[in-house]
This record gives structure tokens, C-alpha cells and sequence, in this order.
């Protein structure tokens, strides 16, 4: 799920960034710095959106470095045990297959993909119907559920489903082509 | 609607008594206070102890332990045993003093006001236990065992929402599915031990562990069969229990409090009513601020917001779609007779508070007899509804006879008192083309979806010109 919310951050800035432009730099490394990051609180900043206030700068003991604290609008991007998401399949094995939603990982065990579907070792491992009208294999995008979360951290790591109504293949690339 | 005010509900112990019988049946007749490695002999097999210690704490309401043990002949300890695995269930509350002189005698009292019974006078001075049932919490943890009961055997039956376990067949290390990504390896893409890099295989601790599930489907299909007949005999087996579930559901919780707060209270009554029986668990409290009953804990005032509603659905609407209300019909929807409530507006209608079921009898207890009353007072006003359309659809219809050779006579004569809004408008569709034939300026854009409001304002207004208004409003 996508939240807009507010977050702080203690910046470090060197003095040869100050200037008429300290800001627009302050904002800059702060986007460097954070988006793309993952919290397992947050869940994975997609962007910031906006400068709330930057506060008085500290200068830091024995070196020349001036500390920020800003506060930043962005959204973040949190999945959750239950929620819905459309992936991309990454890497099929025997075991199962993973899949990618933007930032986030997400493994589907065998046993929670649809009975009917077995799996084919090759070039090209993938899973498929016994009259071969489905097929799930790498570029694939499926829609799954998310039935478990891994959250450290700075890492977050999903379990899914695709055993039931509405969920599967949604769009085959290689098929289409 | 508004009838709501505070309600002042009379508790009633006895169905409660039955949910935590029937509880200690289902869940703890089995229980022993022996640990299993022990040899059990004949003489020492104690199962259906807690039954029985359940059961005669139903009869009392706060008791010292000892008392309780002396009056069962059980050893103390062993007591004290099954109350504390009640207690960490959140069946029972306790409580632990300092035994004085006063104190013993505010029991003996508070036993003698209660319950009728007599409490052991001669007590030595040192600290007592003493327990109760937490008749707050029974219901809750009686519903969250079996939702959890079951809701394991379909997890497991139908593999969902499990989170699959793989093992070392070298090393016995145990992973799931959640650590994936650390154990694929880029050689083979297969899961591999962190430990000593073994290729990792499906683990299987089902609850029907001893096939091995591993891929085998025939392994998997007995599992399988053997879950679902797991799972009916469970339904058939909490039956009881889930009807005295529902029973007690909106029914007010009996509480006795905290033992000094009981002791007090049955003291003060004890005083007050001293002549009076004060045993009659049956006898409602008076009004707000009156003597608050010993057993009954404090007078509580409970605002009963919306609880008829919901006995509306769960008397009738068993199925899972619900009724819509008739003014939400609109022309085009597409229900089944459920949601329209087919089957059940005559019923509704004519079944007069005598014929209730007994369901709903048994929710009338404690003072549900407004919600009655509410239902009472909307089946009324659905049907006067009806009656007000169809009554209405009937003079449009001979407007239409009047002013047109060829009416549909058949279909008006088909016009049953108790035809449905929806079957209704969906006639009207036909009429509405020859209503554009004569009127042209009409929008055919949707205006159907009004259908039902139309008939309601014309109906207040009592013209065509109204209906022809409103028409062209649609159509800006
Ligand atoms: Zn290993």
C-alpha cells in the first residue's frame, strides 16, 4: 500500500555546499540519500514530494560538517500481509517462483500455485497447465496475494499466493509476442 | 427510531452457566493434571477433573480455593493446578490476601448473600486464593478458540495462507518460505542449507504429518480428505456450543467484579434487603441508582445502538446477500429474489409478534423488545410503502388505458397486490416508450434509474405535469 507521510532526517551538510544554494543542495542529497531506501517501519520511499521545514543547522564538534534536521513529505510503499499486488516474475524453479512489485520481492511457494500447474525444467523453467493455456515463466506479470512479510530492518521480503479466485497470469509477454 | 434511550438490562446467569459447561465439555474434558510421560493408571487418571471443577464453579461466584478443594475432595494443590491453567486461559479471575478476621467474615457474608451457601468459619490468618469465573471473557475466548480451531483445519485444507517450511535432510535445519531469497543459490536455482549447503527439500509438519506430502499427490489428496472430515466433525461437534454462543451473544455479561468489590456490594445488600431473598438470580435490577445487586456487579447503563438491525440479518438473512431495502431497488439492478427480499416481505409483513420463532423469543430476553418494536414499526412502513407504489403504478397505468387504444389489459389484470418494486419498474420500462411517444422531449439516457423515485414524487404531487417536469430535468 502507498502512504504520504512525513518523515525527519538529521542532514550533514559540508560547509562548501552552504550558500545561497544550501537549500536546493540540502534537498538534493537528502533525495540521494532516501528515496529508494527501505525502513522496515516505512516500508520503501518512492519519492519526496515535498519539504516540510529544515531547522536550525548544529555544527558538529571537530569537524566541519553542519547537521539539518529536515522534515520531508514523500510516499512510501508498504506491503502488507492480505494486500493484492501485480508483479514481475523474475526467476522460476521447482520450488516455486519470485516475482518483483517495484522494490519489493515477493516468493510463491509451489504448494500456492494452482494444483494444475507443474512445473517444466528447461532453458525457460517454467510452470504450466496440463493444456498449456497458462504459463508462468520469467517477464511474466501476475497478481498475487501477499500471505506472509519478512520485515528487518532496512529490508522487507513477502511470501505470496496465487491459489485463488482472480489471481495468476494477467499478461504474458512471450505469448503475446 | 430514536427510541434508544439507555437501556437498563436484567442479567441473566443462567445461559452463561450453560456456555461454560458446555465449554468445559468441548475443551477440557480431556484435561489432566498429570503430564503425559507419566504411566497412567487407572486410579490415577483424573480426566474430566476440570470438568467437574467448572461445572461447580458455575455454582458459586467468588470462592476460597481451599473451600472449594474441600468441597470437591480434591487435594489443594491439584486444585490449584487446574485454577491456574484456567487462569492463564482467562476462564477464571483470581484473587490472593492476607487473610484477616474482617475479611473472613465480609466472605462468609458475601457466600451467605449470594449464593446461600456457608463458608468455612475457621480459617487460619495466612494468605488465601480465591477464584472466579470471568464471565466478561468466556464469550470471547470461547468464540476465538473455535474461530481458531477452524480456521486452522481450512488453512490447512486448502494450503492457503501457509507459509511453506523446507528442511535439511543433512543438518535438520528448518527454513520457510519468507527466507527465500537467501537461500537460492545462482548455481542451480535451488534452495540451499546455510549451514552446509545441502539442497533443501519440502518440509510436511502438518497436522497429519505421518504421510510426506512431498509432492506425492495422492499423499496430498488423503490429507486432504482426511482435513475435510476433520473439519465436518468439528461442525457437528461444537454445535452446542456455537448455538449457546449465539444465545448469549447479545445477551448483557453477568460480572461480579473484583472479590473486594463483590464482597462489598454483597454486604451493603445484605443489609439493605435483609429479609428479602437476595439469591433470586432471576430478579431485575431496579433503576439506575437503586441498590445494585450483590451478584450482579455494578449497574450499567449499555446504549443498545443498532442491535436490532443486526437481529434483523442474523434471523433472517442467512444467506450471504443481503435484503435491500425496498427504496434502494432501482430499475435495471440486477438481484436475486434474496436481495429483494422475496421470499420474505409477505412474512415479514403478516407475522405478527405472536408467531415469533424461537430464536427470537430467546433474544428477547433482557429487553429486546424495542428492537421488536423497531422491526415491527419498518415491516409496516416497507409494506405502506409497496402499497403506496403499486397503488400509484395502478393509476398511471389507467391514465394510460384512458388516453391509449391498446393497454395492456393482460398485464394489468397479472398486477398481484403483492408484486415486488423491482418486478414492477422493470414493466414500467415498456410503458416509459410509450410515455416518449406522447411527451417527445424525453432524455432516453438513464432516465429509467428513477423510475422508483419518480413514482414516489408524483405520488406527493398527485399530476402528470410533475412526473413530465421531472422528466426534463433529467434530461438538463
Ligand atoms: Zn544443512
Amino acid at each position: 500500500m502507498f502512504f504520504h507521510i512525513v518523515l525527519e532526517r538529521n542532514m550533514q551538510l559540508h560547509p562548501r555546499f552552504f550558500g545561497r544554494n544550501l537549500r536546493e543542495n540540502l534537498v538534493s542529497k537528502l533525495m540521494k540519500d532516501v528515496e529508494g531506501t527501505c525502513s522496515g517501519r516505512h516500508g520503501f520511499v518512492v519519492a519526496i514530494t515535498g519539504i516540510e521545514s529544515v531547522g536550525k543547522g548544529l555544527i558538529r564538534d571537530g569537524t566541519a560538517f553542519v547537521t539539518f534536521p529536515v522534515k520531508y513529505q514523500c510516499v512510501v510503499f508498504r506491503p502488507f500481509k492480505g494486500e493484492i499486488l501485480e508483479a514481475v516474475v523474475t526467476l522460476v524453479n521447482k520450488m516455486g517462483f519470485f516475482a518483483e512489485a517495484g522494490p519489493v520481492q515477493i516468493f510463491v511457494s509451489k504448494h500456492l500455485i494452482p494444483d494444475d500447474m507443474e512445473f517444466q525444467a528447461g532453458d525457460m523453467p517454467n510452470y504450466t497447465t496440463s493444456d498449456g493455456s497458462v504459463k508462468i515463466q520469467k517477464e511474466c506479470e501476475v497478481r498475487l496475494k501477499i500471505i506472509g512479510t519478512r520485515v528487518d530492518a532496512t529490508e522487507i521480503f513477502c511470501v505470496g499466493t496465487i491459489k485463488d479466485d482472480f489471481l495468476g497470469v494477467i499478461n504474458d509477454p512471450a505469448a503475446a509476442a | 427510531m430514536d427510541n434508544k434511550g439507555p437501556v437498563q438490562k436484567t442479567v441473566v446467569l443462567e445461559p452463561f452457566i450453560k456456555l461454560v459447561r458446555l465449554l468445559a465439555r468441548a475443551f477440557y474434558d480431556d484435561y489432566t493434571t498429570k503430564s503425559d510421560n507419566q504411566p497412567r493408571t487407572a486410579r490415577s487418571d483424573n480426566r474430566g477433573i476440570a470438568v467437574v471443577v467448572l461445572d461447580e464453579l458455575t455454582r458459586k461466584q467468588w470462592v476460597r480455593e481451599e473451600d472449594l478443594a474441600k468441597e470437591l475432595k480434591l487435594h489443594a494443590k491439584q486444585l490449584r493446578k487446574i485454577i491456574r491453567h484456567f487462569e492463564e486461559q482467562n476462564l477464571i479471575m483470581r484473587d490472593h490476601r492476607k487473610e484477616t478476621a474482617k475479611g473472613a467474615k465480609m466472605y462468609s457474608v458475601a457466600v451467605a448473600a449470594t449464593t446461600g451457601g456457608r463458608a468455612e468459619d475457621k480459617v487460619k490468618f495466612h494468605t488465601h486464593s480465591y477464584c472466579c469465573l470471568n464471565y466478561p471473557q468466556i464469550y470471547d475466548i470461547v468464540r476465538y478458540k473455535l474461530h481458531r480451531m477452524k480456521k486452522k483445519l481450512k488453512d490447512e485444507l486448502e494450503d492457503r495462507n501457509t507459509v511453506q517450511e523446507y528442511g535439511c535432510p543433512n543438518c535438520q535445519r528448518k527454513y520457510n518460505a519468507l527466507d527465500a531469497l537467501r537461500l537460492i543459490s545462482m548455481e542451480d536455482d535451488a534452495f540451499h542449507c546455510e549451514n552446509c549447503n545441502s539442497e533443501l527439500v519440502v518440509e510436511c509438519n502438518k497436522l497429519t504429518s505421518e504421510e510426506v506430502a512431498d509432492g506425492d499427490d495422492n499423499a496430498r489428496k488423503r490429507r486432504r480428505e482426511k482435513l475435510r472430515d476433520m473439519l465436518q466433525k468439528m461442525e457437528v461437534q461444537i454445535k452446542p456450543l456455537m448455538d449457546q454462543i449465539n444465545r448469549v451473544k447479545d445477551l448483557p455479561v453477568p460480572d461480579f467484579g473484583s472479590l473486594i468489590a463483590w464482597e462489598a456490594r454483597a454486604a451493603i445488600a445484605a443489609r439493605e434487603n435483609g429479609e428479602l431473598n437476595p439469591n433470586d438470580p432471576l430478579r431485575s435490577q431496579g433503576g439506575y441508582g437503586s441498590t445494585p445487586m450483590p451478584f450482579l456487579g455494578e449497574t450499567k447503563v449499555e446504549v443498545n445502538l443498532g442491535e436490532g438491525k443486526e437481529d434483523v440479518k442474523s434471523n433472517g438473512g442467512d444467506s450471504s446477500l443481503k435484503v435491500l431495502p425496498p427504496w434502494m431497488i432501482k430499475q435495471g439492478m440486477n438481484l436475486t429474489e434474496e436481495q429483494r427480499g422475496e421470499m420474505r416481505q409477505e412474512a415479514k409483513v403478516d407475522v405478527g409478534s405472536s408467531k415469533l420463532s424461537d430464536d427470537k423469543k430467546s433474544a428477547m430476553e433482557g429487553g429486546d423488545e424495542k428492537d421488536l418494536l423497531k422491526d415491527e414499526y419498518f415491516k409496516a412502513y416497507y409494506a405502506a410503502l409497496i402499497q403506496q407504489q403499486q397503488e400509484l403504478a395502478q393509476k398511471q397505468r389507467e391514465e394510460e388505458t384512458g388516453g391509449e387504444v391498446g393497454a395492456p389489459d393482460n398485464e394489468l389484470a397479472s398486477t398481484s397486490p403483492n408484486r415486488q418494486v423491482g418486478m414492477k419498474s422493470k414493466r414500467e420500462e415498456e410503458e416509459d416508450v410509450e410515455w416518449e411517444e406522447e411527451a417527445p422531449p424525453v432524455a432516453v439516457g438513464g432516465n429509467g434509474n428513477y423510475k422508483v423515485d419518480l413514482n414516489v414524487e408524483a405520488e406527493a404531487s398527485g399530476g402528470e405535469e410533475e412526473e413530465e417536469e421531472d422528466i426534463d430535468w433529467e434530461e438538463g
